[in-house]
């Protein structure tokens, strides 16, 4: 029987990647789906969940109301809600059941835009896509009117229950535009916990910006409010961290012509990833770089499975340091053809995996895919929070920082090489 | 592009004032596409000889993906571009999703940026029996809804319902009631009725079809009246028809 997943964990779904994208920014997110319960889309792999307040709700949409199509509840029980909470803005994410009964978001953000005056829009998602999905097409659309959303924001506090989240959306505090004319801005894209968890990536992400010349913009969307996200189209450069930044970049690129450079820093390849901000801010390829090609050839049978941004810029840097030797990518998360990158191996299905995995020499993965290698396969930990959820969190390296050189130190790597 | 939908009682001669009507206006030379909002897949019949155009649901079924419009789409009589939604199989699945699924595919695919039709009609099903037939009407669709009804009671029960569901979806933007379309059944008093109907939905009666034996005779040659009786009295009341619609477009 084709695709049925024995083995493989499912990974974060869509409605999933939109809250976690839309998480610190103020909004929000009404999840139309009869679940009573957040813990299905936010708690196992929403690592902020537990220390931050947030403005998820789900609908609990009932029998009776899915039967009717009994909308007019729904757009009460927002408006409600709402009015208590005043959010920036407010975004309606879609579950099977709405989906397959056909409820028109478009319109009912439209009701209830009208009706609040609150900034409203909707995230086609359906819970049977991936994270990716579901975060890249947020991220794009909160890029596209955060300029609106920030224009309406009050200038005291909204009466968010969370008040770091209020305090950040006030007055751009944290905006971290250069003040000497001459450093290039840089908006770093596609960062959510589901590929960076809530370690120190982040951080060393900014530090790589700042030891290479660059001053960081924006970080879409992690510690960064909606006035940062307005101001984005001011930047000289993005960096696409994750393949979710990609729709947001190229939206960027449209509306302002920004270059963008796809690529996460790490090891070697941080210095190689710098020269490619600049050649992109100088217009080169037209301002698009993707990631570029190692110059040698992959290893027999050795690969890194995961996020295609992450893995591929984590086997670039492989491959300058072993100078001989680096493993292939495969992404066995579902990615829409239109965010692919070349030279990843997408395979979603256990088909696809089993035989790839199962005569694998050497596999870097997250501990779940442990179960497709074979007995001689020499394995390398790396947990992928929309992976394994919270499972391995206290084993996720800072990817920035460490990756390469724990792979590097790992004795099965030492004994491939 | 301007878009309008067409609804009205099951039977009530939607497609075949459709299709005559789509016959006519590209006749004079607007690009018209019809789409049939039916799983029965046959709104187009009559454009294409009795060989509808593909129902997009079929080609779902038959896993094909990344539909072209020229998969899609058929030329028929005078040019008229012809679409099928299709669906699901009798007494199975879900026929409103079904629509709903070939909208999104009829988007995707790129069909109206292909085809750049001056006007869109839907030949939709029956009544409105549940979200997925709005799809027709919502945002980015159809901008007015004509109406198909004879004056026998169950045709105007059926357009009241429509109608009422037009005028309950006018807060989310939807399309408006362009007006009532009478296609006579020769019952009594059926003028005065359908104008009772007409002024309780606050709307007009766009034109009116006198019965004819030239429309079954059509249908048995399997061709629009337009086409197989041109310059008949019948074909006359077409286009006279489909000029009044036009207008109500403004195109």
């Amino acid at each position: 029987m084709r695709q049925v997943q024995v083995k493989k964990c499912t990974c974060t779904a869509d409605v999933s990647g939109v809250c976690s994208a839309l998480f610190e920014l103020g909004g929000m997110v009404v999840i139309h789906d009869p679940s009573g319960c957040n813990s299905t889309y936010n708690t196992h792999d929403e690592p902020r969940w537990y220390d931050r307040d947030s403005l998820i709700f789900i609908s609990g949409l009932s029998e009776m109301d899915a039967l009717e199509g009994n909308d007019d509840k729904f757009i009460a029980d927002i408006e409600d809600a709402a009015g208590s909470l005043h959010p920036a803005f407010i975004v309606l994410v879609r579950s099977p059941i709405p989906m397959m009964t056909g409820t028109d978001f478009e319109a009912i953000a439209g009701i209830v835009q009208e009706e609040t005056g609150i900034p409203t829009f909707y995230v086609p998602t359906d819970g049977m896509h991936s994270y990716i999905e579901g975060a890249g097409r947020a991220l794009e659309e909160i890029v596209r009117l955060a300029p609106e959303i920030a224009g309406k924001m009050p200038q005291e506090p909204a009466a968010v229950p969370k008040r770091d989240l209020a305090d950040r959306c006030r007055s751009g505090v944290n905006l971290q535009i250069g003040t000497d004319g001459r450093r290039l801005r840089v908006n770093l894209l596609g960062v959510t916990p589901l590929d960076f968890s809530i370690g120190t990536s982040l951080l060393s992400m900014k530090e790589f910006l700042r030891q290479a010349g660059f001053d960081s913009a924006c970080c879409l969307a992690m510690d960064t409010g909606l006035p940062e996200i307005a101001a984005m189209g001011g930047a000289d450069v993005n960096l696409v961290v994750s393949t979710a930044g990609l729709p947001a970049a190229r939206f960027l690129k449209d509306k302002y012509g920004t270059p963008y450079v796809v690529g996460m820093p790490c090891g070697f390849f941080s210095k190689v990833l710098a020269e490619q901000l600049h050649r992109a801010a100088a217009g080169e390829a037209g301002g698009v770089c993707l990631l570029p090609d190692p110059g040698i050839k992959p290893g027999e049978k050795s690969y890194i499975v995961g996020e295609p941004v992450i893995c591929s810029s984590i086997a670039r840097a492989l491959a300058l340091e072993s100078g001989n030797f680096y493993p292939r990518v495969i992404c066995p998360i579902q990615v829409p053809d239109r965010l692919r990158l070349p030279d990843v191996i997408y395979a979603e299905s256990e088909e696809e995996l089993e035989p790839l995995l199962g005569q694998a020499g050497v596999v870097i993965a997250d501990p779940l895919m442990k179960t497709f290698c074979g007995r001689g396969t020499l394995f390398i930990h790396l947990p992928h929070e929309a992976c394994s959820g919270r499972m391995f969190r206290a084993g996720i390296p800072d990817l920035v920082r460490d990756c390469p050189q724990r792979i590097l130190k790992a004795p099965v790597w030492r004994q491939m090489s | 592009m301007y878009q309008i939908a067409v609804y009205g009682k099951g039977g009530i001669g939607k497609s075949t004032t459709v299709s005559n009507i789509a016959a006519v206006l590209s006749g004079r030379g607007l690009r018209v596409l019809q789409v049939g909002c039916d799983p029965k897949a046959d709104s187009t019949s009559l454009l294409c000889g009795g060989q509808p155009a593909p129902a997009i649901l079929d080609l779902l079924r038959e896993g094909k993906k990344n539909l072209q419009p020229d998969q899609i789409i058929k030329t028929g009589f005078n040019g008229v571009l012809c679409a099928e939604t299709g669906g699901p199989a009798p007494g199975r699945g879900c026929a409103g999703r079904g629509i709903l699924t070939a909208f999104e595919v009829l988007k995707k695919s790129g069909a109206f940026d292909a085809c750049r039709p001056d006007l869109v009609i839907y030949d939709v099903l029956g009544d409105v029996v549940c979200g997925g037939f709005t799809a027709p009407m919502r945002g980015g669709f159809a901008r007015q809804v004509f109406i198909v009804t004879s004056g026998e009671n169950m045709s105007i029960h059926a357009a009241a319902n429509i109608g009422l569901a037009v005028q309950d979806f006018q807060k989310r933007g939807y399309a408006s009631l362009g007006g009532l379309i009478l296609n006579r059944r020769d019952v009594k008093n059926e003028d005065a009725k359908v104008q009772e109907l007409a002024d309780d939905l606050d709307t007009e009666i766009v034109g009116s079809l006198p019965r004819s034996s030239l429309v079954p005779e059509a249908e048995e040659r399997r061709q629009t009246v337009v086409q197989a009786f041109a310059g008949s009295p019948m074909a006359r009341q077409y286009e006279v028809l489909a000029q009044a619609v036009l207008e109500k477009t403004g195109l």
